[in-house]
């Protein structure tokens, strides 16, 4: 399994080197004798993040090292008149090696692969392929447009820690209403963590997303999600994972100057109702203002309780064995500040302290994060 | 039988003889106001324009709400400015708003640096960002200037008769009155900004050479001289030495360009500050457009007599 990851690993190499040097090795107006060309190469952009932590808790190398967090290799372009083309693979340092075995070892995974159709009318779109599923206002994201260095816990510790991306087919229709409005539902194949991968049922799920100007500079968004597929934890008594989640963000971006104040404040819920036993929950809200030009802060509050998908450095503290993930009950307090002196880059320091409310678990820790996007790195949405 | 048909022939003749509805205006949405301006301007009464980006706002940054997807979602027609002025925006605008009439390769989407024959600083060797969050296709504030304007007005009224061809001749009657209107009040405006074309001008950041072009202003330097990034201490205390090198200067920022810190340095540079708007305002129509080039001519004229004053009062 290694062995093929990294040969994954070499041949997405290759084919950037192939990409970036295929300009200078072959003349463009030799192209129609030799078929090599770059002029129609998808766009591609990568972006590291680097991650150094301590903590005052846990003494495992996991919570005390400097690493590659993650990069990501992002490649982007119309396909045909009919589709456009987004692909994005990550590699990170792999997880789970052998005892003893050390580190510096990378996996590669393909994060998503899908087209977008891009002449259907009537306000509809459609993806095919691999993508994050619309589920509230965490998962989609990839990890660098994270306000801080993870996802809340209160979301994590139900939709587990890499959110799930998955094969399948996504339908949006933009509702016709005076306000924006979005309606998204889709099928998939169940293959991340939280879903049971040997079953033989889809994952099906729905997003309606609303979005309402205040003024000029605020706007306030309102989502309801929801997904339905076979349940792969084992603690759970319930063989069918059914999630909702309802999320609230108010954003403002000062029309002052360029690069004034800024402020998103997002909250979310994810609810997990099962037959038996306590119904899994979580809850996030955090909120990041921008201070000065290159500078923003940000604080972030989170729970879970009865949450089936905890972080690993609380299975392996308290748990009675590897297997049974369940958190009874989990609060996370984050504070950061980020340096951006561009676009393109940025330095983040934060603090976060993670513990059980009866102090059975506790990490208090420090991170340092710093990133580079380098290449055409397509817009983030609003 | 026929008196059945009575009833339908009567309903036929009443429909006949009401008046024909008048065709839908053109729904446009313009990036820019200033594009918007000429929209309005040669599409008349055909056609209901939008503008996306308001005019107190940089067009490098505007916020991709979904608010503004929705209208782009209705439009016949997008009008934008092009050479990647609203790359950071307008792509997740057209994807979220799936609206196949504004697509890439259709005749409802519309990039106005077509008409520009000559783009300003196209970059002549390689590029990174190292140098800023530069325009690889070179200088794209070209609406500052009436010439490239009036050329741009031909070029929307061409796509409007592809539209709407019934209209094609009203379009490009209306596009030609409108570059003769930017001719007329050509003159005059040179000669309102005439005593700034002879002094050194500082200006915030790359937003106005092509009115320096069009005008003749001497632009000595730069505050942001790299784009999107802060200008370092080092940086401004050269410009404040050049400015004191030559004897005072204009600084020149649009309004949006953080108006605190450059009243300090124009203050530290003992020379006059001017921020007028950087598109032009809410005035529909030509008219909307040729007050914008009498606000920034004026600003410049008002400048230009304030620095004149200084260097008068402070003696060689």
């Amino acid at each position: 399994m290694r062995g093929t990851k990294r040969i994954l690993l070499g041949a997405a190499w290759a084919v950037i080197m192939a990409g970036v040097s295929a300009g200078g090795v072959f003349a463009q107006g030799a192209s129609t004798a030799t078929g090599v060309s770059n002029l129609l190469n998808p766009a591609v952009s990568i972006n590291a993040l680097f991650l150094g932590e301590t903590s005052r808790d846990i003494d495992d190398a996991e919570a005390n090292r400097i690493d590659l967090q993650e990069a990501e290799l992002r490649f982007t372009a119309v396909v045909d008149p009919f589709w456009q083309a987004d692909m994005t693979v990550a590699i990170h340092p792999e997880h789970g090696h052998e005892e003893g075995e050390g580190g510096g070892h990378y996996a590669v995974d393909l994060e998503e692969a899908f087209v977008r159709a891009r002449q259907l009318p009537a306000g509809l779109g459609l993806r095919l392929g691999k993508f994050y599923l619309p589920f509230g206002k965490q998962v989609p994201l990839h990890t660098h447009q994270y306000a801080f260095v993870r996802a809340p816990v209160g979301v994590t510790s139900l939709l587990g820690e890499h959110a799930p991306a998955e094969v399948g087919a996504e339908l949006a229709w933009n509702v016709p209403l005076p306000w924006w409005s979005e309606l998204t539902a889709y099928a998939v194949n169940g293959d991340a963590g939280i879903f049971d991968a040997e079953d033989r049922d889809l994952v099906f799920g729905a997003r309606w997303s609303q979005m309402w100007d205040v003024s000029d500079d605020a706007t306030y968004e309102l989502g309801l999600s929801a997904l339905h597929g076979p349940a792969a934890d084992p603690a759970a008594e319930d063989p069918d994972l059914d999630l909702v989640g309802l999320d609230l963000t108010l954003k403002w971006i000062s029309s002052a100057h360029s690069h004034g104040p800024a402020l998103t404040w997002t909250s979310e819920v994810v609810l997990r109702p099962q037959e038996g036993g306590d119904d899994p929950q979580g809850f996030s809200s955090q909120l990041q203002y921008r201070l000065l030009r290159n500078w923003w802060a940000a604080v972030g509050f989170s729970l879970a309780d009865s949450a089936p998908w905890a972080p690993d450095a609380v299975v392996e503290s308290f748990t009675p064995g590897p297997q049974v993930r369940v958190a009874p009950s989990l609060r996370e307090y984050k504070i950061n500040a980020t340096y951006a002196p561009s676009e393109f880059s940025f330095l983040r320091g934060e603090v976060s302290y993670l513990h059980d409310p009866d102090e059975d678990f506790e990490d208090l820790r420090v991170s340092l994060q710093w990133t580079f996007t380098i290449g055409s790195h397509p817009a983030h949405l609003y | 039988m026929k008196a059945r048909m009575i009833p339908a022939v009567a309903l036929a003749a009443l429909l006949l003889a009401l008046p024909a509805p008048a065709p839908a205006a053109l729904k446009v949405v313009a990036t820019l106001s200033d594009l918007g301006r000429v929209v309005e301007a040669v599409g008349g009464d055909d056609v209901e324009v939008t503008v996306l980006c308001p005019s107190d706002r940089d067009p490098h940054y505007l916020p991709a709400k979904p608010s503004l997807a929705r209208k782009v979602g209705k439009a016949d027609l997008l009008v934008y400015n092009g050479l990647e002025l609203e790359i950071a925006w307008l792509p997740l605008l057209i994807e979220k708003a799936r609206n196949p009439r504004v697509g890439l390769g259709s005749d409802g989407l519309l990039d106005c640096s077509e008409a520009v024959d000559t783009v300003l600083e196209v970059p002549a060797g390689g590029i990174d960002r190292g140098q800023g969050d530069i325009h690889p296709e070179g200088n794209p504030h070209y609406t500052l200037d009436p010439r490239r304007m009036a050329a741009v007005a031909h070029l929307v009224a061409h796509r409007l008769g592809l539209l709407d061809p019934d209209g094609a001749a009203a379009y490009a009657e209306r596009a030609a009155a409108f570059a003769a209107l930017m001719a007329a009040n050509d003159a005059r405006w040179r000669e309102t900004a005439a005593a700034a074309a002879g002094l050194p001008v500082v200006i915030y950041r790359k937003h106005w050479e092509y009115l320096a072009d069009w005008l003749g202003l001497e632009i000595v330097g730069e505050i942001e001289h790299r784009p999107g990034i802060a200008p370092s201490p080092r940086h401004i205390q050269q410009m404040i030495d050049l400015a004191e090198a030559r004897g005072g200067v204009i600084v020149l920022g649009a309004a949006w360009d953080h108006p605190d810190a450059l009243r300090d340095v124009a203050r530290r540079m003992r020379s006059p500050l001017i921020q007028p708007p950087g598109h032009c305002g809410d005035a529909p129509g030509a008219a909307g457009y040729v007050a914008f080039l009498d606000e920034v001519s004026a600003a410049l004229a008002g400048a230009a007599a304030e620095l004149e004053e200084r260097r008068s009062a402070e003696g060689p």
